[in-house]
């Protein structure tokens, strides 16, 4: 596969879809965490950890790759659920931050064990992620993200995000949905990180951190957090342009944060949403947007996100 | 004993930077319910600032008597808060105004772009590597009783008290912090009577980042080096500080970022300095488990 794939394609552009596609991996995992209105700020971290996990089981005890991959995922669903409960009884942005202190907490950690290399990061991982591993295992999660959105839990967890207590009202039990998507999301983060650890070969703590998780939540705002293609466009989109955006090494990511920022004024609630596109030309639309009247700052959280 | 002593001192004098960018996430936060991710940038903006001022006026190194170094000093902190503070009012009309009041992580996100596209505006200007930012400040050490406080310790320090009492003033004594207030407490209540609420929060921007780039320079001068990326850690570092302080009470940030400080030094002094960077983290771990509201006040979202 990859062979043939080699001849169609130049070994630069084989590197950066596998980028891409792990990158949207774990961003579909925020994706499902965050669906039920909790806001994580820590994917990386969990990521990070079943990154560790598989690394060390099949570094250290010669696990087959998919089982290796497989506890992985099963260690970001138990943390995630954790995590989970743990939150579950703050409002959005202190769960969040809870979430953030909770992701430097597992860099600080792994940067004091000596088992798992400390602060060098985990080295001598076997390459076993190619591109056939990873666009199989991205196209099953987008269709689990498909189902998902169509089954009772997808239902349900929307239902819990746009107004708690009326879904509590419909008889759902939110605070077992909010659990169980996020720690859903967290296992499918740690899937990501397992096959990111297996292909970038070595697992630093520092991977963990808060700037990375932030790249995720940059991903999923961007690209539209209320529909499963948003977060797949997102994350294959903003991987992609500072690769297309070589051409100017040094003005590459300046280019990259003014293209980020125009967007996202111009479409407020992500690239993909169920609002159509406007007809005016995007300049236009900014222009336009910086004449906007701001809603009241009191009156948030009704339309989107809610407490 | 004098360790400790010196210790303390050594953390309000770094804390106090501290506090000096968390009161600016703090303001904007209570204001606007937004979360400024380019405040750190604005910040690095201050200390290359301070870069560019003292080299092109070519000081020569801790040569100065003190009064000129006294009235170089003010003149680079002049220059570096009006520059911060026209990038402010620019940043809120041109991506905060239009973002704002839609959902928390859009202004977030917005604001994120601005920060990715200064750092590296930084780096292609200045070069990836810190650059060196001459210390104005003759280099000299004030003793008492066995601990030592350099002169631009003191000189931050000062500059850090200077604007948490002019911030003091201007919210709680003047008409325009009246405003500001009451945007903060009920921005549709604050409209209907008579509060310009767009220009109450493009003001509160500015006036953020004025802060942000006077604690740049104090502390491009303090650590005597300015670089692209200077202002992530340390910018989350003072996030964590208002969110552990909320933002309720101004004094409140200002006590937090002082004590993160003081607990940053003595980590450093009793425990290790890899630790050091830790301790902002399980700050907070700590506080939001006991008071999710933050110690001193709610944010609501």
């Amino acid at each position: 596969m990859s062979s043939s794939l080699s001849a169609l394609l130049p070994a630069f552009w084989v590197v950066t879809l596998i980028t891409a596609g792990l990158n949207t991996i774990i961003t579909m995992g925020l994706y499902f965490s965050n669906s039920a209105g909790a806001l994580s700020a820590c994917h990386a971290a969990l990521a990070g950890v079943g990154g560790y996990v598989a690394a060390v089981l099949t570094t250290n005890f010669d696990w087959p790759f998919p089982v290796a991959l497989l506890a992985g995922a099963v260690m970001g669903f138990a943390i995630g659920m954790l995590l989970a409960l743990v939150t579950l009884r703050m409002n959005e942005l202190v769960a969040g931050l809870t979430t953030l202190a909770f992701g430097e907490t597992m860099v600080i950690i792994a940067f004091n064990l000596d088992y798992i290399g400390g602060a060098n990061g985990f080295m001598g991982i076997p390459l076993q992620t190619t591109f056939a591993a990873v666009y199989p295992l991205l196209v099953l999660v987008v269709f689990a993200a498909w189902r998902f959105d169509r089954s009772r839990l997808g239902y349900a967890a929307r239902a819990c995000r746009d107004n708690p207590r009326a879904a509590a009202a419909m008889g759902i039990n939110v605070p077992w949905v909010k659990t169980l998507v996020f720690a859903l999301g967290s296992g499918i983060a740690g899937l990501g990180g397992g096959l990111r650890a297996h292909y970038v070969l070595v697992q630093n703590p520092d991977d963990m951190g808060f700037f990375f998780s932030l790249n995720y939540l940059i991903f999923w705002v961007f690209g539209g957090s209320y529909t499963f293609w948003g977060p797949v466009f997102g994350a294959m989109f903003l991987t992609i342009l500072p690769e297309l955006l070589r051409f100017s090494l040094y003005d590459r990511f300046i280019i990259y944060g003014v293209i980020l920022t125009a967007i996202v004024i111009v479409r407020l609630q992500g690239v993909i949403t169920r609002v159509p596109l406007g007809r005016r030309p995007f300049f236009v639309a900014w222009v336009s947007r910086l004449w906007r009247r701001p809603v009241p700052a009191a009156s948030l959280g009704g339309s989107q996100g809610g407490r | 004993m004098e360790q400790f002593v010196q210790q303390l001192v050594n953390g309000i004098m770094a804390g106090s930077t501290y506090a000096v960018v968390a009161l600016g996430f703090g303001l904007v936060f209570s204001v606007m319910r937004v979360v400024n991710l380019a405040h750190p940038e604005i910040f690095m903006i201050g200390a290359y600032v301070a870069f560019v001022v003292i080299t092109g006026l070519h000081v020569p190194d801790a040569g100065l008597d003190v009064l000129a170094a006294l009235a170089v000093f003010l003149g680079v902190l002049l220059v570096a808060m009006l520059t911060t503070g026209a990038a402010g009012l620019v940043l809120e009309r041109l991506v905060i105004r239009p973002t704002r009041g839609t959902y928390i992580l859009t202004p977030f996100i917005a604001t994120a772009g601005v920060s990715i596209a200064l750092q590296n505006s930084a780096q292609r200007l200045f070069g990836p590597d810190p650059v060196r930012v001459p210390s104005v400040i003759p280099a000299y050490t004030f003793t008492l009783g066995g601990v030592r406080v350099s002169s631009m310790q003191l000189a931050t320090f000062l500059t850090a008290v200077a604007i948490m009492l002019a911030l003091r003033y201007y919210v709680h004594s003047t008409r325009w912090g009246r405003a500001t207030r009451a945007v903060a407490e009920k921005p549709d209540v604050a409209a209907a009577c008579g509060v310009n609420v767009n220009l109450v929060s493009q003001l509160t921007v500015g006036i953020a980042s004025i802060m942000a780039g006077a604690a740049g320079v104090a502390l491009g001068l303090l650590y005597t080096s300015a670089a692209p990326f200077m202002g992530l850690l340390y910018g989350l570092k003072s996030f964590i500080c208002m969110l552990v302080a909320g933002n309720r009470h101004i004094e409140a940030i200002m006590a937090v970022g002082l004590l993160l400080g003081v607990v940053e030094a003595m980590v450093t002094g009793y425990i290790s300095s890899n630790l050091r960077d830790a301790v902002a983290f399980a700050l907070l771990l700590a506080v939001l488990f006991f008071r999710p509201q933050g110690l001193f006040g709610s944010y609501e979202v």
